[in-house]
Order: C-alpha cells, then structure tokens, then sequence
C-alpha cells in the first residue's frame, strides 16, 4: 500500500508537502513495514526521520504536514491529526482524502483480520453473476411471449411503466410488482386480482421455479433464464 | 418537504448547527423539488434498473449535489456546506427511495418496521467492514462521522432502492435527531399504537426530547391508504421550522395521507398549517 500525493496512491494525501509516491506500507510475516520512497520531505515516524521502519502499535507517521497514527488492531481508525477532521456542529463528513484512508484503514484491518487465528470472517463479496428470471406466457393477451425481470422492480399492469402491459379499461394500472431481492424475486399483489398456483395472491411472496400467475387472465410462469434457454436449445 | 399530492417527499439535514447547512439543506430541497417539477419526458437515462420515476428521483438528487457543490465553490461564506437527504416518491404504490448520508427511510409492512436505508456513516462502513458489530459502539467523537453527503463533493454516490407499498402500510423518513434518540422498537410501537401520522409525528418528536434529544429533529410519517374509490382523505397536519419557508405540505394525494413534523431545539415550531 503507497501513500503519496498522486491519485494511484491507495492513501492519497493532497497536500505540495507529500511527494507523488512518498512511502508504502508492506506486510512481511507477521511485521507491517513502513519505507520511505526517497521522498522530498521525508517520513517520520514518532518524530524521527525514517527510511525502513517496523511499525508498532501506537506508533505515529508523519508525511508531509499529515500525521496518520499505526493502529494494530485497526478497530478503531484514528482520524488524520494533521488535517482534523472539520467539526461542522454535530455531524461532521469525511473529506476525500479522509474517506480514502479510512478506506485504506478499514481494508487493512481486514487484512489483518483474515490473518489473526480469532478473526471473524471477512464480509464475503458476492461475484457470482445474479440468475435473472423471467415470465412466460402460457395464455392470454401480451405483447411479448416472454418477459426478463432484469430490472429492480417490474410491474404488471395497465400503467404506460409496465413491463407487462395488460389492455383494457378494467384492468388495474399496477397489478403486481415483482422486486428483485438479492437472488431472489418478490411478487407483491397492488391491485385487482391475482392467483399464483390457483390461489390468492394476498401479501408478498418470494417466486420459485414454476409458479403459475394468473394477473386479470394472463397466465404467466416464473421461471429462471438459464432454465429457459437449456429448455429451448433442448 | 412533503408534495403529497405527488407523493414526493424529501428530508434534509444540514451539517449541524452551521449556517452553511440550513443553506445547504435549503438548497437541497429546492433542487430537487425544482428539477422534479414540470416536464418528465426525456429525462432519466434508458438503462436504468428502476422506474422511471426513481430514476429521475436519483437524477434530482444527483442534480442537487452539484448545485449545493457549486454554490459552495461561488461563496467562501457557504465554503464545506454540506447536508444528508433521504427522499422517497410514491407513484403507481411503487416508493422509489434515494438517500445519502445518515437521514433514514423505514417502511412499516405487515406489523415490521424494515429498514429501507442504510446510513453513510463511519460506524456503518466499520459494520460492512466485519469490524464491529450493530450493538458497539465507536468512541463519542467518531459516532458522528459521516462517509458520505450532498454538496462536499463534485459527485456523489446516491443509494437507491425501490419497494412496492400496499394499503395499511407506513414510509416514514426522518433525520438522525430522531434516530439517535428513538429505538427502531419505539418507532414501530408509535406507528402501532397511533396509526394517524400527524400523532405518530407528534409522539416520535416528544419522545426524542423527551430522551435528551438535542439537536434538530424531521420526521415525515405517509400512511398508504386504500385506493381512491374508497379513501378517506384527511387533513395534512404538518409542522413546519421557520427555516423552510414554503409549507409545501397539502391535502389530496390520492392514496397517501401524511404528516410532517420539525422540531428543532434553537427554533420553536410554527402553528399546525
């Protein structure tokens, strides 16, 4: 991890006194190393000049005009001394730079998490791409034979913003709305009348592989996209 | 600000007591009620995952970001100004919300009270983080932190999310003069036990200064009720800080009744609109 005045520094500190690229960070073993990148001003480290460094708990780093204390166990991240932070009544903001070492801050402690023998698990990031679903038509009136549910939230109804349209005066402008939910869909009923599997629709509920819709007489099926497809290549 | 009769509703919080944040909190309301006013073809962009009218909601709130940012960069006076915002708009029982900062949007469903944001706030980033867990607290001096707000950046990033309202449910958007005050339990038993937004309003800000609350307090409370054809339109309640000076509440939403109340521990509260 870099810190320097440049925006490709994971800690940027903005300020003429701090070099492009002013000193890195390293772990190695079990030590977090702190070097100095042969920078104008110097680092500092508890007010003595420093090329290499062992960084210790408490210990205080002085780059430019910007002081960042070593928190080992990273829980609590200290606020920049050099630049504190704008008090602006009761509740103060972040600025960039702040954001970005807390940011760095919060990253490396879940480092250090990941390492340590008690450490609670690291938020797992979810990657996988999310299964998008979809609405066949079974029978009844539609414009398209099928319907991806690729958006937020996909309505059924009457109003011009229906990703379904239903035609006719006596149907309900919103019937039903089906949110997407993480990995999942939820269909909640707003108006006239809506069965799934032969019965009410009442409050919401999460759709699963095959359920049958029926909003005002259109019949429609949920189904999984990746299902679909192996259905018609089969 | 509360324009029921298009089910639009947005709360600012200006960065504390600082002049610059009723600016800002001011500007904020204005830019986005402007920017929401009049024409709606042609704008929000095609791509978007949400409705038409949350993107555009979004688009506003974006808008507005950069109008506090640029008045901000003219004046030296309103230099740093900053304000949170959490806005919803209900359209077609669809509550598009958008937020940044630590002002919050519940919906109450089906006896639950959910969350419909999440704050930008220091101790939230550590909660993703796997750092710490809902109950701990951060020292005094960072539980105020804010990660994110309108106007101290060119850009900023604005959560949004959609979810459909029924008959019976409540949105209740509030600054955190409340939350900081008021337990989530508190605020679910206020909507059960009052069911009228005007008194759940009335209750959630006596019972925040009742618990010490100091600074200033918004809650806007929007009963979704039955549909047209067999609603019962109320007055709008609504108390208003002087500092906001269009009472921009009125009666005749459709299918929403709500209530907004101000309280603010320098400014007395007005009479009921």
């Amino acid at each position: 991890m870099t810190i320097g005045r440049l925006p490709d520094n994971a800690m940027i500190i903005d300020n003429p006194a701090v070099s492009g690229h002013h000193a890195r960070v390293l772990l190695e073993g079990q030590q977090v190393i702190l070097e100095d990148l042969r920078s104008t001003n110097g680092t500092f480290v508890n007010g003595r000049p420093i090329t290499r460094h062992v960084l210790q708990h408490g210990d205080e780093v002085l780059v430019g005009k910007h002081s960042i204390v070593f928190d080992q166990n990273a829980v609590e991240p200290q606020p920049v001394a050099g630049a504190p932070l704008e008090s602006l009544g009761d509740t103060v903001y972040l600025d960039t730079k702040q954001h970005r070492a807390l940011r760095a801050t919060l990253e490396s402690a879940r480092a250090d998490a990941a390492k340590s023998v008690n450490a609670r698990p690291a938020t797992p990031v979810a990657t996988a791409p999310r299964r998008v679903g979809v609405l066949r038509v079974i029978a009844g009136r539609s414009e398209q034979d099928q319907y991806d549910l690729g958006a937020h939230t996909s309505l059924i109804g009457r109003s011009d913003t229906a990703l379904v349209r239903l035609r006719g005066w006596f149907k309900p402008s919103v019937a039903v709305a089906i949110a997407r939910s993480g990995n999942s869909y939820v269909a909640t009923p707003l108006g006239g009348k809506t069965l799934i599997n032969d019965e009410r629709l009442e409050g919401r509920r999460i759709l699963q592989d095959g359920d049958m819709l029926n909003v005002s007489g259109l019949i429609l099926e949920f189904c999984w996209k990746d299902d679909v497809q192996a259905e018609s290549a089969a | 600000m509360s324009r029921a009769e298009e089910g639009l509703f947005v709360v600012c919080d200006g960065m504390g007591g600082a002049p610059a944040g009723e600016v800002a909190s001011e500007l904020a309301i204005q830019a986005i009620a402007r920017r929401l006013t009049g024409d709606e073809s042609g704008e929000g962009s095609t791509s978007s995952p949400f409705l038409p009218h949350t993107t555009r909601l979004l688009d506003a709130v974006r808008q507005s970001n950069e109008f506090i940012y640029g008045q901000a960069q003219k004046d030296p006076r309103q230099a740093g100004m900053g304000t949170t915002v959490v806005s919803a708009w209900i359209r077609e029982q669809i509550a598009g919300v958008a937020h940044v900062g630590d002002s919050r949007a519940y919906l109450w469903h089906n006896e639950r009270l959910e969350p419909l944001t999440r704050d930008h706030s220091l101790m939230e980033a550590h909660i993703e983080a796997g750092l710490a867990d809902e109950g701990k607290k951060l020292p005094v001096e960072q539980q105020n932190l804010l990660v994110r707000v309108l106007g101290r950046e060119p850009a900023v990033e604005v959560d949004v999310t959609e979810v459909p309202v029924q008959s019976g449910d409540y949105v209740l958007l509030c600054s955190d003069g409340l939350t900081r005050m008021v337990s989530e339990e508190e605020l679910a038993k206020a909507i059960q036990t009052f069911q009228e937004p005007q008194q759940i309003c009335d209750h959630l800000i006596a019972t925040a200064n009742h618990n010490g609350g100091a600074d200033n307090i918004t809650v806007v409370v929007v009963e979704v009720t039955g549909r047209w054809w067999h609603q019962l339109i109320k007055g709008v309640g609504s108390h208003l800080r002087r500092t906001l000076p269009t009472p921009l509440t009125r009666a005749g939403c459709r299918n929403l009744r709500c209530s907004m109340k101000v309280s603010s521990s320098r400014t007395t509260l007005l009479d009921q609109a």
